[in-house]
């Protein structure tokens, strides 16, 4: 658990309170030259095993601004033939004004992993999120394509109470055809990236939407499938749909930086890593 | 003779020509103007003739599953008092509308849920309707409440007293019907292979229909990134044959 208020006096953003248990730890926040603070997610374990329950909670506070990262991809061991699944939960709250900006790397779910994500992310009046996620079909350097028996993910986006944003996907690659047109058709990673910022009206979210459509289609490549779309209301949803996970990084710090241009008026800080 | 009996008979052959009245395309709502990102899908060369029943396959088994069990939620909810049917409409059109993230896809859902409403209230009496799916905020014109069409279906199918499994059957049926129905406008599919793919498809229907009883709107999950895709970039289209 993590709570990140703003300091009145500096204007900057301080943590100032925080309870920690393996496998996840922090070290400390970094300040940032915009008065944010950076924090890495580290697994000191190396990856998740099956039967982790693993809990991510974050409170951001009025005002505050946090990036948060993680020092490396999430790795997904196999479980156990018949043994528990892993699970992460993710709860983030945003306060009035305050900023998430969760940008971590990909999650690999190893062969015949199971893995279950929910993520909760509240948000006030104000509030902005930037929080993308990347899904690897597995170990692909040694040719490891969708070996994982099911990766579960659910999110729930609200505004002020009201739901702008949900997913509620299960991938069983050996049980439904991942490579039909309906699901993933050739591609092997997906990439969603949401951008909100609560109380911007829907005027707004069409021009950025038009804005970052141009931008999306100048900077994929032509094997990449790319998409931005408005919410229901306050924000944005980006999907990427790749054959390799090469570019989906630089493309999501590309857009990154042009849509805190325009909700923020400055550039995205892409977080420095350790490793 | 048993002339009971026969009275029933007579009022179930009625429903279910009312039924099969509501689900037929000709209903004049619009529905075969949009492609819910077909279009999106066949401009790029993703969707052919060769794999369009593969992808209505796997259509049904995530997108047609989360449609039947919210067009389900949506039938039961007549049964409620009506200051929790009005709560429960509301609750589950803004759900789905966070669970549609394409912006034309979903726009194209609530346009066709509005004219359904409209049309089922024109053809029929439906006293109590008007009254659920008014928002507070729009309380004076009623049109312009969110309705999906899956619910509004759902909805109007409850009120008239329809069985709940075969109203999720026949939308779901209608809903394929409609998809490939646009696929013959964007692809080289002529009527007979047109037919014969829906024809393939009637037993996963059935299946999709009596999966989704398990679930409930809050654990149905879908999974169709690519059909996404195409919903979100069908504005980028210069050249559409479809709204959505």
């Amino acid at each position: 658990m993590l709570d990140f208020k703003r300091d009145l006096r500096s204007g900057t953003t301080c943590l100032t309170d925080s309870a920690q248990e393996p496998p996840l730890r922090i070290v400390r926040p970094f300040p940032l030259e915009d008065g944010s603070v950076l924090v890495h997610l580290h697994n000191v374990s190396g990856g998740l095993l099956g039967g982790d329950h693993v809990t991510t909670s974050v409170n951001v506070g009025a005002g505050a601004s946090l990036q948060l990262t993680t020092t490396g991809a999430t790795r997904v061991y196999r479980a156990k033939q018949d043994g528990m699944a892993t699970l992460q939960i993710n709860q983030f709250t945003v306060s009035q004004n305050g900023l998430l900006e969760y940008v971590p790397d990909a999650i690999i779910p190893f062969a015949e992993s199971r893995y279950r994500q929910e993520t909760i992310i509240d948000m006030e009046a104000g509030g902005g999120l930037f929080w993308w996620e990347i899904l690897a079909p597995g170990r692909s350097a040694r040719g490891e394509l969708f070996a994982y028996n099911c990766v579960e993910l659910k999110a729930d986006l609200k505004a002020t109470g009201q739901m702008i944003a949900a997913e509620n996907v299960r991938i069983e690659p050996k049980r439904r055809d991942i490579s039909s047109i309906a699901r993933l058709g050739p591609y092997c990673y997906w990439t969603t990236f949401y951008i909100v910022r609560i109380g911007l009206d829907a005027a707004f979210w069409l021009t950025a939407e038009q804005r970052l459509r141009e931008l999306i289609a100048s900077c994929r490549s032509s094997d990449d499938f790319w998409s931005v779309s408005m919410l229901a209301a306050h924000g944005l949803v980006v999907r990427g749909l790749t054959r390799s996970g090469a570019n989906i990084q630089r493309n999501l710090r590309t857009i990154w930086s042009e849509a805190k241009l325009l909700l923020y008026g400055r550039e995205a800080i892409p977080p420095r890593k350790i490793n | 003779m048993n002339t009971d009996r026969d009275a029933a008979s007579d009022n179930s052959d009625l429903t279910d020509l009312r039924l099969l009245h509501l689900a037929d395309s000709a209903l004049p709502i619009g529905a075969l103007a949009h492609s819910f990102g077909l279009e999106s899908l066949v401009a790029v060369g993703l969707l052919t003739t060769g794999n369009l029943e593969e992808f209505l396959r796997g259509w049904l088994s995530e997108a047609g599953m989360l449609e039947a069990v919210f067009c389900s939620e949506a039938f039961r909810i007549p049964k409620a008092d009506l200051t929790r049917a009005r709560e429960r409409w509301a609750e589950i059109n803004a759900l789905l509308s966070a669970r549609k993230l394409a912006r034309e896809s979903r726009q194209g859902s609530l346009t066709l849920g509005r004219n359904f409403l409209f049309t089922a209230m024109a053809l029929a009496e439906i006293p109590l309707l008007g009254e659920i799916v008014a928002t507070p905020e729009r309380e004076s014109n009623w049109r312009r409440t969110d309705a999906h069409y899956c619910l509004a279906f759902g909805i109007v199918a409850g009120m008239l007293g329809f069985d709940g499994h075969r109203t999720v059957l026949t939308f779901l049926h209608q809903s394929v019907a409609s998809m490939i129905s646009g696929c013959q406008r964007l692809l080289a599919l002529g009527q007979t292979e047109a037919a014969r793919i829906l024809w393939n498809l009637k037993s996963l229907i059935v299946e999709a229909v009596e999966r989704s009883a398990a679930c409930s709107c809050d654990d149905v999950c879908s999974f169709t990134p690519l059909l996404d895709w195409g919903g979100a970039e069908h504005p980028a289209l210069s050249t559409r044959l479809f709204i959505s």
